[in-house]
């Protein structure tokens, strides 16, 4: 069998870079070894602009064990996207924290089985990548020398191996009564089958519980504000964009590629669990003193808005889901570098500890006010234009009775994002001294802001990528 | 040999069934941490089971299923050896390995 | 000029935004040029609005007709394609002028007003950036990008209200504002994506030429789009204060006095007037919407000019009354005019403008002193403030010829026209209409009558507080007052009965056909006789009472009696007020403030909380519970599917999977 190596090209860069770095950081003294963050940054930069040459190719490797179409580069292109933003916040944090050079190792490790994950075209791959990212989780969350940071690795082991157990259950059943482990082909081998098979639903229901686990879909999401809690920022910002993008890229993959057979099933139960996921995870919100724990319930909301995109089962729901993932994962990125660097100086995630952060650094508070009210979907931010994609998508399904629980949902958003915004700029600091925000985490901060603006007030570019994106995993 | 005749696919199933629910109870019931680690292990064996009785009765000349397997089982091992070393690390910090204790985060 | 201000429309909000950006970025150490570059750009930006103006009336018939749409692109995914550009027709750009000339005028008298505020520069930049958004959502060709601006004024207001933030109320009120106005916008938003959803378009103008016809495009009933058009509603409803909306409004008094005449008075507020009447094809389509609204507009003008009776901040009498103004011009679009509506929006803006900042004056003069019984006899300590406020309470009073006597008087006439009062009513819902022009009669009344006590208490008698020295404001803030003030007298003359086309104000901006206004001698006789009625009944108990009255009795023991036999009445008159008017509006305000501000506001907010706080103790931090959760979930949607036959009783259907 004839492989073209070069179409993985984007994957072996960046398990080169990850090998390099752990050979160069072995290699340099202890006290030089915080320019690494910078080689990986830029590394994975280069490997960023080499990827828009992977656009239009859609084809599949080794008997289509391997799909490298737009949407999978799409999503490459965004992980990517995340890890050099979270690399570039977490430098001062990594430095502070111990200065092992590993942890940057190990994101990369993680970006790479979300790549892999996103264009796993059998089973097989998407279970190893999986593991490959969630394993990296695991010693990423608990990285830090705190009991908080050991408890969260813990918790998120322990249940996220649950949770790939039965993912991996489901997995073979369908297997099982398919006899194939290609996605592509699973479609046309459930349509042989008579009838209705019970061993189907079930693997059905165990796919999405391992991956709704990923996503923080209720009633799967309970490890997440723990986890996000306890973990160190970087993990917890990389963990709520990378991983969870991952995960609903491959979940639409194997719901709208392997089992639209059974989009009866499904879709009742997706359009349940999504406004749950929304009415749960706005109004557990609301009581949160802790700012960590505030964005992890914040992003189970999230979730519940991003599943929508699935829902509707067509091009447009894809390429809204695609699109929100995108401003999502600026927005979810850029809040906790504030959250991070914040941090570094108060010890504190506490939002009180917020207080007066208007006066002590106005770029953070003006920042993290923008990336709420664009997960809040105001306008003229990116967050709005997203919104309107997704449930424009499921409205045309005839879901409206979910717009409307969205949309009420995102209202009540409004009112814990406020909460945070007016802690920020009317409360009178306890703590005068200004907030110095180191030089890298300020190219984070300053990107995602203004993304999150352009991409509100033109979505154009973006637009059109992610309606590549979405024609590409629908049609290939 | 023709009691290990009639054995058919629905007895692996049943088999890996159980040991499935073997290994969920061990998670959700063991207090020891390493025990419900064990648990975990029972149930991706489980997945073993299946993997390979699938592959046995509905495909066996492709041998898909039983790669499968190994690969299972090589990241089930990657997983236990993470899990050990948070074990240690947690266990360096709070003395001990009850699974109830670690409930630092919650709320 | 004309040309280029035509095909450059976008210029007129571009040039404050730019006057955002640079105060933000550059000049915001420095005060005086940031005043310098806001004043500047809105300046010109005014100028431009004004050379359209001229323009525009010019050529009445054909930007009437055609308006000039001038768009590029802003985003095209999956059949859904939105423009953003600019669209000059008569209505937006009186708009325009409104909002340029008002911003102008309120910018500079800030300059006097906000004079040695640490955040002086932080006000013009947040004015700056709430001028351009409110002329973006002037100019918007469609119903999206007026949403995006919508919620951009909104943001503003947010902002400007809660500029003190070192006031809690303040800030306080700031959120209360936001989050009401959020609860209106979901059904605005949802509106928009539905029209969006069946008529696959939301160009104002595409969308009025398809609306009449709905029937032959979608398959939509009547019934369906009246539930849309209710729903687009619920967002006017917040902005524009209506009830049960209303309770934002007269706690966003507590931002600086000059945002309240110009964002909470004279243009944000009134853009819900101005959306629903950009889509009022839509309503007069809907005969019941229509009802609809005419409804919320009569009950909110009546119900807060209730309230307003018995406040006793200057400030919060002043919004309670553009609560009852606002639900004027709505009653004006439920009337299915657009020309009354737009018409006293304008008038509207120049009197509660002048009032405001003439009440800014006084603020200014008693050193934040709120409340009015504090006041008194100002006049003779601050004259220009005192004229400009009478011509204000006149005009917003109704008394011939000042502004507000032309509009409101449309108003009234609209409002009798559909009514079966009339007998010459054609459309539907006539009784409702009748009761609605009841309830506006006695609205003109209470009007003149609350604000002419307001007029009198701070105005006439003797100065009550005797620790402040009052004076008469600076030129700088005198100097808009007097533009204002020429405003508010003249500023309703192209109502005037007779004016033919190319002259009347409602021949250049409505729907439909034109229609001279004839006098109609019943309706001004009665609107000036209540709110004659009005004044006099306020001047007796407020003004009149300051005559000594037992001066007067030692010199004249005869008149003294007579006198006393007056005062008798008074006393009476007294009494029903103080018992029954007092009481009742005492009473509404509370049922506002407990009932609807608390329960239904408040009570959201706590049911929200509590709910929240319950959930949260879900997570015990057990990881053992989160596994057992985990999988009894699992078990509980696979016995979920498999006793749901899926073939036979279609819940997906049920649950909306209707295709």
């Amino acid at each position: 069998m004839e492989i073209n190596f070069s179409l993985f090209s984007i994957e072996i860069a960046t398990a080169l870079l990850a090998v390099i770095i752990l050979i160069i950081g072995l290699m340099i003294p202890k006290q030089s070894r915080h320019i690494l963050g910078y080689i990986i940054a830029l590394g994975l930069v280069v490997i960023f602009g080499f990827s828009f040459r992977f656009y239009g190719l859609n084809t599949a490797v080794i008997d289509k064990m391997y799909l490298v179409d737009d949407f999978s580069v799409f999503f490459k292109q965004l992980f990517l996207v995340a890890a050099i933003l979270v690399i570039l916040a977490s430098i001062r944090y990594v430095n502070k924290m111990n200065g092992n050079f590993e942890f940057y190792v190990i994101t990369i490790v993680a970006a790479l089985g979300m790549m892999v994950l996103v264009s796993a075209g059998d089973m097989l791959t998407l279970y190893v990548a999986l593991e490959t990212m969630a394993i990296s989780f695991y010693i990423l969350a608990g990285y830090k020398t705190d009991p908080k940071s050991a408890e969260a690795g813990m918790k998120y082991l322990i249940l996220g191996a649950l949770s790939s157990g039965i993912l991996l259950y489901g997995l073979s059943l369908i297997y099982g009564m398919t006899g194939t482990v290609i996605i592509t082909e699973i479609a046309a081998k459930i349509g042989l089958l008579s009838g209705y098979s019970p061993a189907l639903v079930v693997g059905l229901v165990f796919v999405l519980a391992g991956l709704g686990f990923k996503i923080s879909l209720i009633p799967f999401q309970m490890w997440t504000p723990d986890v996000y809690e306890g973990a160190p920022t970087p993990v917890t910002a990389f963990l709520a964009t990378g991983s969870k993008a991952a995960s609903f890229a491959v979940l639409a993959r194997l719901l709208l590629i392997a089992l639209p057979a059974y989009s009866r099933q499904w879709q009742l139960l997706v359009a349940v669990l999504a406004a749950l996921t929304m009415i749960i995870g706005n109004l557990a919100a609301i009581p949160q003193t802790n700012m960590k724990r505030m964005l992890a319930y914040s992003s189970i909301g999230q979730a519940g808005y991003m599943i929508t995109g699935i829902l509707a089962m067509n091009q447009a729901g894809v390429s809204a889901l695609s699109f929100y993932s995108v401003i999502y994962v600026l927005a979810t990125v850029g809040a906790f570098t504030v959250v991070m660097t914040c941090s570094t100086q108060t010890d504190s995630d506490e939002i009180t500890d917020y207080a007066g952060l208007a006066q002590r650094s106005p770029l953070m508070a003006a920042a993290l006010t923008i990336f709420l009210l664009s997960m809040a979907g105001i306008p003229p931010l990116a967050g709005f234009t997203g919104k309107l994609y997704l449930f424009k998508s499921i409205v045309n399904q005839g879901y409206l009775w979910l717009v409307i629980v969205g949309l009420v949902m995102s209202m009540v958003s409004v009112y814990y994002y406020l909460k945070v915004a007016k802690v920020m700029y009317m409360n009178d600091p306890v703590d005068k001294t200004p907030i110095t925000i180191p030089a890298e985490a300020k190219i984070t901060l300053l990107l995602t802001m203004i993304a999150t603006i352009f991409f509100g007030i033109y979505a154009q570019p973006l637009s059109v990528l992610a309606h590549i994106a979405g024609k590409a995993l629908l049609t290939f | 040999m023709t009691a290990i005749m009639n054995i058919g696919l629905n007895h692996f199933l049943v088999l890996s069934g159980t040991l499935f629910f073997i290994g969920l109870f061990a998670v959700l019931s063991k207090k020891n941490v390493i025990a419900v680690l064990m648990g975990l292990e029972v149930m991706l064996s489980s997945v073993n089971i299946n993997l390979i009785a699938f592959n046995r009765y509905t495909s066996p000349e492709i041998l898909t299923g039983n790669v499968f397997a190994i690969f299972v089982i090589a990241l089930a091992a990657a997983e236990v050896a993470v899990g050990l070393a948070l074990i240690v690390a947690i266990y360096r910090q709070r003395k001990t390995a009850e699974v109830q204790d670690y409930d630092l985060l919650k709320w | 000029m004309f040309d280029i201000a035509l095909y450059h429309a976008w210029v007129i909000p571009l040039l404050p935004a730019m006057a955002f950006v640079i105060i933000t970025f550059f000049t915001k150490k420095m005060p005086k040029r940031s005043a310098g570059i806001s004043i500047t750009s809105i300046l010109i930006s005014f100028v431009l609005a004004l050379s359209l103006g001229i323009g525009v009336i010019g050529q009445g018939e054909r930007y009437l007709e055609h308006p000039l749409k001038v768009v590029v692109t802003w985003f095209s995914m999956n059949g859904l394609s939105i423009d953003v550009g600019t669209q000059i027709d008569t209505t937006s750009v009186m708009m325009l002028l409104v909002v340029t000339f008002i911003t102008s005028l309120v910018e500079i008298y800030s300059l006097g007003y906000m004079h040695g505020d640490t955040g002086f520069a932080r006000f013009f930049s947040y004015v700056s950036l709430f001028a351009a958004s409110m002329l973006g959502l002037v100019l918007s060709p469609n119903l999206l990008q007026m949403f995006v601006f919508w919620e951009l004024v909104g943001l503003c207001s947010y902002l400007l209200i809660g500029f003190w933030y070192h006031k809690k109320s303040a800030a306080e009120a700031s959120k209360k504002a936001f989050i009401t106005c959020r609860a209106g916008d979901f059904g605005l938003l949802l509106g928009i994506i539905l029209l969006q959803l069946n008529f696959g378009t939301l160009d104002l103008q595409q969308l009025s030429k398809v609306i009449p016809h709905f029937t032959e495009y979608t398959g939509l009933t009547a019934a369906g789009l009246t539930g849309i058009a209710i729903l687009l509603f619920l967002g006017p409803m917040a902005k524009s204060g209506q009830f049960p909306f209303h309770v934002w409004l007269p706690d966003a008094m507590e931002g600086p006095t000059p945002v309240s005449a110009l964002i909470h008075a004279a243009t944000m507020v009134v853009a819900g007037v101005y959306l629903v009447g950009r889509i009022l094809i839509l309503f007069v389509t809907l005969p019941s919407a229509l009802a609809f609204v005419a409804f919320i507009g009569g009950f909110t003008a009546l119900f807060s000019a209730c309230i307003a009776i018995t406040q006793t901040e200057m400030k919060k009498i002043l919004a309670y009354s553009t609560v009852s103004q606002l639900g004027y011009m709505m009653l004006a679009l439920g009337a299915s005019s657009l020309s009354a509506g737009m018409f006293h929006l304008m008038t509207h803006a120049f009197f509660k403008a002048l009032m405001f900042l003439g009440a800014g004056s006084v603020l200014h003069a008693m050193h934040d002193e709120a409340n009015i019984w504090k006041y008194g006899g100002l006049k003779k300590y601050m004259p220009v403030t005192y004229w400009t406020f009478l011509i204000g309470c006149l005009a917003i009073s109704g008394i011939f010829p000042f502004a507000g006597f032309f509009s409101k008087d449309l108003i009234l006439e609209v409002t009798y026209a559909a009514s079966s009062l009339s007998g010459q009513a054609t459309g539907s819902f006539q009784g409702l209409y009748s009761l609605l022009f009841i309830m506006a009669a006695l609205t003109a009344f209470m009007t003149a009558f609350y604000m002419f006590r307001m007029f009198f208490i701070c105005f006439h008698g003797e100065l009550r507080s005797h620790d402040a020295h009052p004076h008469e404001a600076p030129k700088v803030m005198t100097v808009p007052l007097i533009i204002l003030g020429i405003f508010s007298f003249i500023g309703g003359w192209g109502g005037w009965p007779g004016l033919g086309e190319g002259q009347a104000f409602g021949y250049f901006v409505r729907v439909g056909n034109f229609h001279e206004i004839e006098a109609n001698w019943f309706l001004i006789i009665l609107s000036t006789g209540l709110a004659l009625f009005g004044i006099g009944l306020a001047a007796i108990f407020y003004c009149k009472k300051t005559y000594s009255a037992e001066a007067v009795a030692r010199k004249f023991p005869e008149l003294y009696k007579i006198s006393f036999h007056k005062f008798y009445i008074d006393e009476f008159y007294l009494w029903v007020i103080r018992h029954i008017v007092d009481k009742l509006g005492w009473l509404l305000w509370k049922f506002d403030y407990l009932f609807v501000d608390g329960i239904i506001v408040d009570g959201c907010g706590k049911a929200a909380q509590w709910s929240g706080s319950v959930m949260r103790r879900v997570q015990t931090g057990q990881l053992q519970h989160y596994a057992f959760v985990f999988f009894l979930a699992i078990v509980l949607i696979v016995l979920f599917l498999s006793l749901t036959d899926f073939n036979s009783i279609h819940v997906g259907l049920l649950l909306g999977g209707v295709k």
